[in-house]
């Protein structure tokens, strides 16, 4: 038998011990689980690899926890993109407004335009066309000899206006596409005020020849003139693949890495948020894409999820409605206090033990053979499952983001009482703000486990994220219960969940 | 509202003059920039034999700005919606003050010749295209009938 299987049948016969004891057990269960994690048990297949190894979990950690970037504002960004546009220019060997359009179309990404260019001679005119700068490689010449006999002209009739000029008064962009003044003060002004998304284009129909900045500004004025600057602004931090926009409302910082990674940034004027690589909020262990998918799927399907992230239920033996109003999901009920979890309304007792199951979805064996319908109803089931607990989570953390400041004003009464002093009780601030990261962390383990495939890999996530959540909520509970837990008790359970933490990213960091 | 730009009236004189085969736009008496227009269903496709009535309306920015075009007559195909909006790439994104009137209307009726069910406005209309092409074509020839000969509306 191993040290699990006694430890969980010690806890099926000890039914009648309080909550204080289950807990007790339960950081005898972490000191045995970091024993088997140095080696002793050679059959543990969860702990006795490199991957669970302190040494592991702390580089993965410091990558994690460590990340170089940097909170600039207007100015200095400009100043970035201008060098950037002096070095393209340089490279490419055209004007630095040119330069820019190739910049733009390319997400700023100087290396990769370098390595293109050593490619192979034709890469350089390519890249041109495909930037907007020329119309069509130098071998195409249908265009220019057509323009040719125009420019013999004395007058031009324009192809917007229908009006004729002096060859003098009209003008082009390297297509040789001739428009007269006019018509390209109307046509650039308007297509600054529509946003200009995808730049300004040449007004021919079919030409992909886009205006640079100083052909642009020939036709521009006062207010105009600026609306253009802020808007190219706007599109080369949301082009240029180190930078962000500071994800806070109305917050002009700019966010910037000079190595792009999914990683949590923090604006430090207004201490918002965000995944520097998506922008979305910090969402580790899932990927960019997975949790891009994961969102896109919940607001499609919000609908049919709407019905369960209802804020009462019943208690499961007397029946009495319970409205939750902590984070905590491990509820005892008011009246009977009988000690149940808020997700699957099972007894509490059955997620104290390693056999802890709750966060995790049991497929349906004999689903293949099914018809389509059960297989569709089977696949909503599936994430419903998930999302319900995508849900909680994510109510929870509101719930516990309320409590700091209950917290505080406990630490003050307590402070008034003369029970200790304010640094004697800074450990309850601490472990609600350990609590809110390991909950963020755990929120989002459920899209990941969603998505994930079979197999042991998929297993062992699961296992961890079972681990995890079970600390979590032991956390939770002592620190709504924190009149009745010693400081040393409630630091033993920061201690677990900080490590469980940091088991399950470690594994995610390395890719 | 300002004078007409010479370019409408341009626009306007020459569909008049020279009109392209299958189009008819007339500027309606009472504001210049708005046309009535119709277009014959083109010869081999679903809506031959129809005839289907248009709006088409020269916005203040025209031509910085595309012109609205829209079906009167109802139609059955994947890019055109119940409410007869078009979904044309030339009168979004590809807009370019280049295109006239004239080049806008040709567009249109090659739509009708060709339908592009992977780019659809109508999303009911462009499933069944796609599952089962000779029943959408059927369905479009009979709205055709219905609605688009005479006698129909
Ligand atoms: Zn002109
Ligand atoms: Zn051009
Ligand atoms: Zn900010
Ligand atoms: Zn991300
Ligand atoms: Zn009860
Ligand atoms: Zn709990
Ligand atoms: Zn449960």
């Amino acid at each position: 038998m191993s040290e699990e299987d006694s430890r969980s049948s010690e806890d099926e016969t000890s039914e009648d011990e309080d909550i204080n004891d289950y807990y007790n057990n339960n950081e005898d269960d972490f000191i045995d689980n970091s024993d088997v994690e140095r080696g002793q048990d050679g059959e543990e297949i969860m702990t006795s690899d490199y991957y669970s190894s302190n040494e592991y979990i702390r580089k993965r950690m410091q990558e994690l926890e460590y990340y170089d970037y940097q909170c600039l504002t207007g100015t200095e960004v400009e100043e970035k993109l201008a060098k950037d546009t002096e070095t393209t220019a340089e490279l490419l060997n055209i004007s630095p407004p040119l330069a820019q359009l190739v910049l733009l179309a390319n997400k700023w990404k100087i290396t990769a335009i370098n390595t293109r260019l050593k490619l192979s001679p034709v890469e350089r005119g390519k890249l041109l066309v495909e930037s907007g700068v020329i119309a069509v490689l130098p071998s195409h010449f249908k265009h220019r000899t057509e323009h040719k006999k125009l420019s013999l002209k004395s007058a031009v009739s324009c192809g917007v206006c229908f009006d004729v000029f002096p060859v003098s008064d009209v003008t082009s962009l390297s297509c040789k596409h001739m428009f007269c003044r006019q018509c390209w003060t109307q046509h650039i002004d308007f297509t600054v005020k529509e946003g200009m998304n995808a730049g300004i284009p040449c007004m021919e129909n079919d030409c992909s020849v886009l205006c640079p900045i100083d052909f642009v500004e020939q036709f521009l004025k006062g207010d105009s003139a600026r609306l253009y600057r802020d808007h190219l602004f706007r599109i080369s931090v949301t082009t240029h693949y180190r930078c962000r926009f500071c994800p806070g409302v109305d917050c002009p910082v700019v966010l910037f890495a000079e190595t792009p990674k999914p990683r949590r940034v923090t604006c430090k004027r207004c201490k918002m948020s965000c995944c520097f690589e998506c922008g979305n909020e910090y969402h580790v262990p899932t990927d960019c894409e997975t949790i891009k998918k994961w969102l896109v799927k919940c607001a499609d399907d919000s609908e049919t999820a709407n019905y369960i992230s209802a804020n009462t239920k019943d208690c499961p033996a007397c029946h009495i409605c319970i409205e939750k109003n902590g984070g905590c999901n491990h509820i005892q009920c008011s009246k009977c206090k009988h000690n149940f979890c808020w997700m699957c309304l099972g007894d509490w007792k059955a997620h104290g033990n390693s056999y802890y199951e709750c966060s995790k979805y049991k497929e349906n064996p004999t689903m293949t053979n099914s018809s389509q319908q059960t297989q569709a109803r089977e696949a909503l089931k599936k994430y419903l499952f998930y999302f319900h607990r995508w849900e909680n989570h994510s109510q929870s953390l509101r719930l516990e983001s309320n409590a700091r400041l209950k917290i505080q004003s406990q630490i003050e009464e307590k402070m008034n009482r003369s029970e200790g002093t304010w640094i004697d009780w800074q450990y309850l601030l601490r472990a609600g703000e350990l609590l809110a990261k390991c909950r963020n962390t755990l929120h989002y383990t459920y899209p990941l486990a969603y998505y994930a495939g079979g197999g042991s890999e998929k297993a062992l996530f699961e296992y961890q994220q079972a681990q995890l959540e079970v600390e979590i909520e032991g956390l939770a509970w002592k620190l709504e219960h924190a009149g009745e837990y010693q400081r040393g008790e409630v630091e033993n359970q920061m201690d677990v969940c900080e490590k469980r933490t940091q088991t399950l990213l470690a594994r995610f960091v390395a890719n | 509202m300002a004078g007409l730009p010479r370019r409408i009236t341009k626009e306007t004189q020459r569909l008049l003059s020279e009109p392209v085969q299958g189009i008819s736009a007339t500027p309606d008496e009472n504001n210049l920039r708005y046309f009535h227009v119709t277009i014959n269903g083109p010869k081999d496709s679903p809506f031959e034999g129809g005839v289907f009535k248009l709006e088409l309306f020269l916005p203040e920015e025209y031509p910085m700005a595309a012109p609205k075009v829209r079906f009167n007559t109802k139609i059955y195909h994947p890019n055109i919606d119940k409410i007869g909006r078009i979904c044309l790439d030339i009168l979004k994104d590809k807009w370019s003050p280049a295109l006239q009137v004239r080049t806008v209307l040709l567009s249109i009726q090659a739509l009708l010749s060709a339908p592009n069910p992977d780019d659809p406005l109508a999303n009911d209309v462009a499933d069944n295209w796609k599952r089962n092409e000779a029943a959408a074509i059927k369905t479009a020839r009979e709205w055709t009938q219905k609605y688009a000969m005479s006698g129909g509306q």
